[in-house]
């Protein structure tokens, strides 16, 4: 009797954990598909990252490439966001590009998820959300918010250390995963570093002039609301931040170290020809001093544990911004954008037989300075989105 | 090579802990067996 018994609760406690493993398993795979952008006017092509490193072909690191080509023949500039998953104005950025850009000189590559693993998770531990969800011209569209790194999934186990290639630069073992550090990467290499190649790999086949890659950080990180430019870029990045700071928008500039390896702006520009630059915004959700992570937060970029910091002295970003209190998606996407119209302006002014002209796309003013106050935090920039 | 072996490790310890969960004669030490499936299941399908 006592055994049957034992039997039946044994019974239903693994049919109980079998039920689990089934919800929260269909919410993890489920969480593989992301959402895409809507093809907008100027898409004349949507390729696979694989397109230019097989290597990738069949993993989660393969990621879309949209291409918009103009009718005329010019330069060609890439467009990474979704280097890190959970720095959003990088991938919503890439969107609002995808979705209203027309292009009348040259060719524009853009790639939403760069590290396209490392959108299909979460940091647990950082109590981040999985999605967010914006009011758009369709309707409420929902979009993903991922990781720093590449999905331990794909990737395992990191080592204690971890050693770059080729530089031999050795990090903490958790930056094996991460894209950012893996540049110029290498056709034999881990998933991360194969995703890098494959990016190297696009810029190389495709001559690829000007190549910009999205960022964001925490306030209280020196590096923000900056570009870092490597030092071929240097030139029409001064141009540009000179033309930025005319519009209202203000941009340190500082010089890729020769030092610090696997990131875009340093290996990109010395593996291949591209001019590399890298933007940061100020995103709360980033940093240590934050509450709890929410949409409101995200999103609205507000939180009243950064609103104290400021009065302390410990940050490096203004925290009131044209009045208004915090870095609302629509500034740091605004910020972004502008950035990329006035880096490759100087670009086509510094390269006459490699202009990039295009239109439609919203920059700093339409998305912050001239937006209504009461739908900033992700409303605002909705209206642009399909 | 690696994450087969991983995986096996992993299968080996949920009959393990399966073989727990039948043999434990308190219900709360069942519970916590069925917990410790959970990401074990999981991780064995490597879906997280």
């Amino acid at each position: 009797m006592k055994n049957n018994k034992r039997f039946i609760t044994a019974c239903l406690c693994l049919a109980a954990a079998i039920a689990i493993c089934c919800v929260t398993g269909a919410n993890f795979l489920k969480a593989r598909e992301l959402p895409m952008p809507v093809e907008g006017p100027g898409v004349t092509e949507v390729k696979m990252l694989s397109d230019w490193f097989e290597g990738l072909k069949g993993t989660h690191a393969d990621t879309p490439v949209y291409v918009l080509q103009g009718s005329e023949p010019g330069g060609k500039m890439l467009i990474l966001g979704g280097t890190h998953g959970n720095e959003p104005s990088g991938y919503m950025s890439a969107f609002t590009f995808i979705e209203n850009a027309k292009v009348d000189k040259g060719t524009v590559f853009v790639i939403p998820y760069t590290n396209r693993s490392g959108m299909t998770h979460n940091d647990p531990g950082e109590g981040n959300m999985q999605y967010f969800t914006l009011q758009t011209q369709s309707g409420p569209r929902t979009f993903r918010f991922g990781s720093r790194a590449t999905n331990p999934i794909d990737q395992w186990p990191d080592p204690d250390v971890y050693v770059h290639y080729p530089s031999g630069q050795r990090l903490s073992g958790s930056e094996t995963r991460n894209i950012n550090r893996a540049y110029p990467g290498r056709p034999d290499g881990n998933i991360t570093e194969k995703a890098a190649y494959g990016v190297a790999e696009l810029i190389r086949t495709e001559d690829v002039g000007l190549t910009f890659d999205l960022h964001e950080a925490s306030p209280e990180y020196p590096v923000i609301n900056a570009t870092v430019a490597h030092q071929d870029a240097m030139g029409i990045a001064s141009d540009g931040c000179i033309n930025l700071l005319l519009e209202g928008i203000e941009m340190s500039l500082e010089q890729s170290p020769t030092n610090f390896h696997g990131l875009t702006h340093r290996e990109l520009g010395d593996f291949t020809d591209t001019m590399a630059i890298l933007m940061e915004t100020a995103n709360a959700s980033q940093g240590r001093l934050r509450g709890r992570t929410s949409q409101k937060q995200v999103m609205g970029g507000q939180d009243k544990f950064y609103e104290k910091s400021e009065d302390l002295g410990m940050l490096y970003v203004p925290w009131t911004v044209n009045g208004l209190v915090g870095h609302p998606i629509e500034e740091r996407c605004g910020r972004h954008l502008q950035g990329i119209y006035e880096y490759s302006q100087a670009y086509s002014n510094a390269n006459p037989d490699k202009q990039i002209v295009y239109s439609g796309v919203p920059g700093y003013a339409d998305l912050f300075l001239n937006a209504d106050p009461a739908y900033l935090g992700g409303s605002w920039l909705g209206s642009y989105l399909k | 090579m690696i994450t087969i072996i991983y995986r096996l490790i992993v299968a080996m310890v949920i009959s393990l802990v399966g073989w727990n969960l039948f043999t434990e004669e308190k219900i709360t030490n069942q519970l916590n067996c069925a917990m410790v499936l959970i990401p074990l299941i999981l991780r064995m399908l490597m879906i997280k």
